[in-house]
This record gives C-alpha cells, sequence and structure tokens, in this order.
C-alpha cells in the first residue's frame, strides 16, 4: 500500500453551507473510500490542480463529508466543481479525537467559522452514539448569519437531540437575525457552562481560540480537558515531508488533536 | 586483513560493475558527487563528495505516480517504485550515519516511504573510513566516528599499499566472497582515525535548546541568513520535500522534489496565515529541527557534521559557531 497514493473518488452530492463553504460528499464504487474516526484528516486533490490535507466533518454509511472554505487555487476549482465529479482522497491521517477519554463526560464544543467542520464529525458521532456520553453543548459564532456552516444542523437537528443545547452567535447581525450578536469568547462567558466533569473541544480562527482558551482559564477549566485541533500546511500526510513539524511532534500524525496540556509544551509556532 | 590494491582498484570496479550498478564518488562538471560508475571515469577518493549520496535514494526529482483527466473523470496508475541492486562505493562515515536518518524518517514511525524503501532495500554500501579531516569537518562532535560506519555492509580503509576491506554486514560478507578473486592479503594495518580540528559542544545542548524556543538570539543568528536554502539541499540528512504535478505533454505526472524549510512558502497556507512568517523562525526551524527535534523524535543529531553547509554557505553561517553561541547565552 503507498500512502501517497490516493484513491479515486466520486463527488456524491454538494451543499452550500455558506457564500464561501460547500460540503461535499465523496463516494467511491465501494462505498466511502475508508472510516475515518472523528478528527481525523484525509488528503483531498482534483490532481490536475493541486492537494490539501483538510478535516473529514462527518461521514455517513457510504460517504465521507469535506466542508471547504474557498481561500486557495485548490478550493476554488472545488467550488467550482459538479456532482459527479471524480477526486483523489488519501487518509485517514491523524490521531483523531480521544473517544475513550471523552465517554461518559458532558461535551462543550466551542466553534467558530469554519473551525465548526472539525468538530462537526465529534458532535456527529456523539449524536450517534447519544447514550455513551453526557450532556452536549455547542457554542458557535460567525461573522454573520449567510456566515453561519451547518445551519440544518445547527438550528433542526442538533436541538432536538436529547439533552443537547445549541447556542448561536454572530459578530454583526442582520434585520431577520433574533440571536445572540457578539464575538464567541464574550457570548462563552456570558452562557458560563460548568467547568464539572466537561470536555471541552474548541476550534476556529486562530483569534478566537486565544480568546477563548483565556475565557476558560477565567472560568477554572483545566487544560487537561480543553481539546483542540491544528491546522498546519502537509503534502504528504505520513510525517516523511516534513512541513507540518512543530517541535518533535508530525501534525499529520501526532495531531491535528491535541490538549491543552500537550499544547503547552509545544513550540508556539501554528 | 584482505584488500585490493591500489594498481587493481580500476579493475575490482570493473568486475562490481559488470554485474551491479555501481556509484562511485566522482568530479563531473566540477561538483563531485556520486556517479555511476564508467572506466573512463576516475574515482574521487581523497575527500569527501560536495553532494551527499542521498540523492540515491531520495532524487532531487522523483515520479509518483501518473494521472489522465477528462472532463468528469480522473484515473491514477502507479508507478513502479525502481528496484535495480546498486552498490555505494566510497560513503564517508558521516553520510552513512545520515542514511540512518534517512532510514528513520523514510522507513519508521508507522509508514514506509516505497519509493524509498525500494531503493534502499536493493543497494550495498561500501564505506570508506576517513584518514584526513577537511578544515570544515566536525563529524566527531556530532557522535560519528571518522574511520568506522557501523551500518555501511562493508567498511574500507585506506592505507599505503591499497583498500583494506572488511564486511560488516550478511550482505557484505556475501559480497566479499563473490569478488574474493579480486582480494588479496595486504601487509598494511589499519590507519588511526583522523582528529577533526573544528568542534562543536554538544553535551546537555537538547536539553538547553528546550527552553530557548522563545530567546531572542534566533534574530541575531538568522540576521545575515538570506534563506538562499544551500544548507538544506546540500545537507544529508535534509528530506523535506514537495509533491507537485508536470502539467505539459501526454500523461500528466505527479512528483515529488526536495523543498526547504528557508523558504517562505513551506509552510505558508491557503488563506495567508503562516506559521513561519520570517527568516528568525525559519532558521529556529533549521537548527531545532536538527539539535533538538530530530534527537527528541528518533533519539539521534539531525547533523552529522559533514561541514558542507559550512563550506558552501555565502554568508558565512557556521553550524558550529550557532552552537557555540547556543551555548554562550543565557537559556
Amino acid at each position: 500500500m503507498n500512502p501517497l497514493v490516493p484513491i479515486i473518488g466520486k463527488i456524491s452530492k454538494i451543499v452550500d453551507e455558506t457564500p464561501d463553504t460547500k460540503t461535499f460528499h465523496v463516494t467511491t464504487s465501494n462505498g466511502k473510500p475508508f472510516t475515518p474516526l472523528p478528527g481525523q484528516l484525509a488528503m483531498v486533490s482534483l490532481p490536475a490542480v493541486g492537494e490539501a490535507m483538510f478535516s473529514i466533518s462527518s461521514q455517513g454509511d457510504d460517504h465521507l463529508e469535506f466542508s471547504i472554505k474557498k481561500v486557495g487555487m485548490l478550493t476554488e476549482a472545488l467550488h467550482d466543481a459538479e456532482v459527479g465529479q471524480e477526486i483523489g482522497v488519501r487518509g485517514p491521517y491523524g490521531n483523531g479525537f480521544p473517544l475513550d477519554f471523552c465517554k461518559g463526560k458532558d461535551m462543550l464544543f466551542i466553534g467558530g467559522g469554519i473551525g465548526l467542520a472539525p468538530l462537526r464529525s465529534l458532535i456527529n458521532y456523539c449524536v450517534a452514539n447519544r447514550e455513551d456520553f453526557g450532556n452536549l453543548q455547542v457554542i458557535y459564532g460567525a461573522r454573520s448569519p449567510a456566515d453561519l456552516c451547518f445551519k440544518e444542523e445547527l438550528f433542526e437537528t442538533w436541538p432536538k437531540v436529547r439533552d443537547m443545547r445549541v447556542d448561536v452567535t454572530v459578530d454583526k447581525g442582520d434585520e431577520n437575525w433574533q440571536g445572540n450578536v457578539g464575538f464567541v469568547p464574550a457570548f462563552l462567558e456570558q452562557l458560563n457552562p460548568s467547568p464539572e466533569g466537561k470536555v471541552t473541544v474548541t476550534c476556529g480562527p486562530p483569534i478566537m481560540i486565544k480568546f477563548v482558551l483565556q475565557s476558560l482559564a477565567k472560568m477554572n477549566y483545566q487544560p487537561d480537558n480543553i481539546i483542540t485541533t491544528l491546522e498546519m500546511r502537509m503534502k504528504c500526510g505520513v510525517g516523511k515531508c516534513g512541513r507540518c513539524n512543530i517541535g518533535s511532534c508530525y501534525i499529520c500524525l501526532d495531531g491535528p488533536v491535541f490538549t491543552l496540556t500537550q499544547l503547552n509544551q509545544l513550540p508556539n509556532e501554528y | 586483513m584482505k584488500g585490493i590494491k591500489k594498481s587493481q582498484l580500476s579493475n575490482f570496479l570493473q568486475q562490481v560493475s559488470a554485474k551491479y550498478s555501481l556509484y562511485v564518488p566522482a568530479q563531473v562538471d566540477g561538483v563531485t558527487r556520486f556517479q555511476k560508475y564508467s572506466s573512463e571515469r576516475e574515482p574521487f577518493l581523497t575527500a569527501n563528495t560536495q553532494l551527499s549520496p542521498k540523492e540515491l535514494f531520495f532524487p532531487q526529482t522523483e515520479q509518483l505516480y501518473c494521472y489522465e483527466t477528462h472532463k468528469q473523470e480522473v484515473k491514477v496508475e502507479e508507478l513502479a517504485a525502481s528496484s535495480e541492486p546498486q552498490v555505494l562505493f566510497g560513503v564517508r562515515p558521516c553520510d552513512m550515519q545520515a542514511i540512518g536518518v534517512l532510514d528513520d524518517v523514510f522507513l519508521g514511525k508507522g509508514y514506509e516511504d516505497v519509493y524509498y524503501r525500494a531503493k534502499r532495500a536493493n543497494t550495498l554500501i561500501i564505506a570508506l573510513a576517513c584518514s584526513q579531516a577537511e578544515a570544515t569537518c566536525f563529524c566527531d562532535s556530532m557522535g560519528v566516528d571518522p574511520a568506522f560506519a557501523p551500518q555501511a555492509d562493508l567498511m574500507m580503509y585506506e592505507t599505503e599499499d591499497g583498500y583494506l576491506i572488511e564486511a560488516l554486514s550478511d550482505q557484505g560478507k556475501d559480497f566479499l566472497q563473490e569478488f574474493s578473486s579480486a582480494l588479496e592479503e595486504l601487509r598494511s594495518e589499519k590507519p588511526q582515525a583522523p582528529a577533526c580540528e573544528l568542534k562543536a559542544e554538544t553535551d546537555g545542548l537538547v536539553e538547553k535548546l528546550q527552553k530557548m524556543f522563545e530567546h531572542s538570539v534566533w534574530a541575531e543568528l538568522s540576521r545575515k541568513c538570506i534563506n538562499c536554502g544551500t544548507c538544506t539541499y546540500l545537507c544529508p540528512t535534509c528530506h523535506c520535500f514537495d509533491i507537485e504535478s508536470k502539467t505539459r505533454g501526454g500523461k500528466e505526472v505527479k512528483f515529488r522534489c526536495w523543498d526547504s524549510c528557508m523558504y517562505k512558502e513551506y509552510t505558508l497556507m491557503a488563506g495567508g496565515h503562516n506559521p513561519r512568517p520570517t527568516k528568525k523562525e525559519r532558521v529556529r526551524q533549521r537548527f531545532l529541527h536538527k539539535l533538538q527535534y530530530m534527537p527528541e523524535r528518533y533519539g539521534k543529531w539531525g547533523c552529522v557534521g559533514c561541514g558542507r553547509c559550512i563550506d558552501k554557505c555565502p554568508v558565512n553561517l557556521d553550524i558550529t559557531k550557532v552552537i557555540r553561541e547556543l551555548r554562550e547565552v543565557e537559556a
């Protein structure tokens, strides 16, 4: 098995999430390309354009989902693609979220923008294995109501799940927005969920993560119970090409998921 | 001890090259590097090569797979990793140590690189002990014995009348057996290991560097670096690569090529974020990777003291001076 050669899959469905984010369902003639753990990564390629690492934002029985924001050459080409387009996929890569550590505990997810994509794989895992987890709470923010990803899950699916609540905020509302307006860290402090028995998983823009971590510290959350997932440029995905190296870790192998305790031991270079 | 008389060396090399793809150090177009042996090509054995032998296992560019795209269709065709049996003659102990580092990277930690493995598994290495140290050599500071390469298949020592040769691995023993007719008993003794004049004091360095990531010394050390990347291409252990496409011609090809942590684009992400935006972070990455991260991850230095980067750096950024400065400043 050569880990650098992709399997060819097909885009079976495209969901418009926001003006610049789409979710792509990818399947092969044998069903899903592979079965990842929540939080694992995959290399997605349009061979003539390029290849990049993405978190797998969810999976079904026969497909993987990638929620991709348009930011560069490959992602623009993916946004131009239509259902039926064949694409390369290889993986799964990385450690994924520590499921055994999370089981039996209350889960708090704090996401910003496209940062909800990697969290979604774990949220949907918790929903599918509801009895394995305590209460579930999602705190999510985006720049504007139009920029909220996964609206159907945020407003329809997840709030109906037993003992699950979803709190959404936007930086700037519009005429129809009835929800909270404000940044995620301030919203988090206002909601003030208790750290008792809780594992917190956060992902978002670096600036949001920075202030969320400060807020969590203020609210007495312990670094062992705070988990985040990192992003670095990658080429190989298997710890050889060197570019996702932070300290003695390779994010593609040893990450992308780290507890805050682990993160505090790594050089601050991500 | 058995060996090859100097007058018989080309005869021996011809015999080997008749059976194997033989690579020897040679000077071609003003550059010394490992080249396919031919009888017109005099081996260059007076000093180490300017380019390291890493290119024989990890070529500067290497094809990975072919692909074809037509409308929505994509076809991928794997390329067989090459596997011609080859012999490397005259690898110096520092470069043999470096091949051991590359083995750990490409063959270890859960994933085997099939392209590297195909070449490495099919290669027999005859190392050559150094009998003198160049001004830029400091391998003995990095745990390398300049007169012995334990990871090689065979070890060779230059003496007045010839090259003593001994097998270190089973494959090496078989090889000696195979070419026993070309060997004769030499009377000379193994020469003494040369001492490197250039030194780097590495005791306690990893532990000290673990506390120095945020240190102001990195701004000072990186000041004169022009991020040209020469050090990374010449380094026998540097292994970073990029994966790109060749989009011209009939069948399109994905290939990998050497890359360098000295370049801004190396870590630049789509969307504009760059974790190592200036040369300070990039120079720090290069030295910490060699002197802290590799020892932590693989239990060995990422620098083998070959001195190529010192010899060719256009601004004379000398890793032994860097180590000295890192030792002298308060952590």
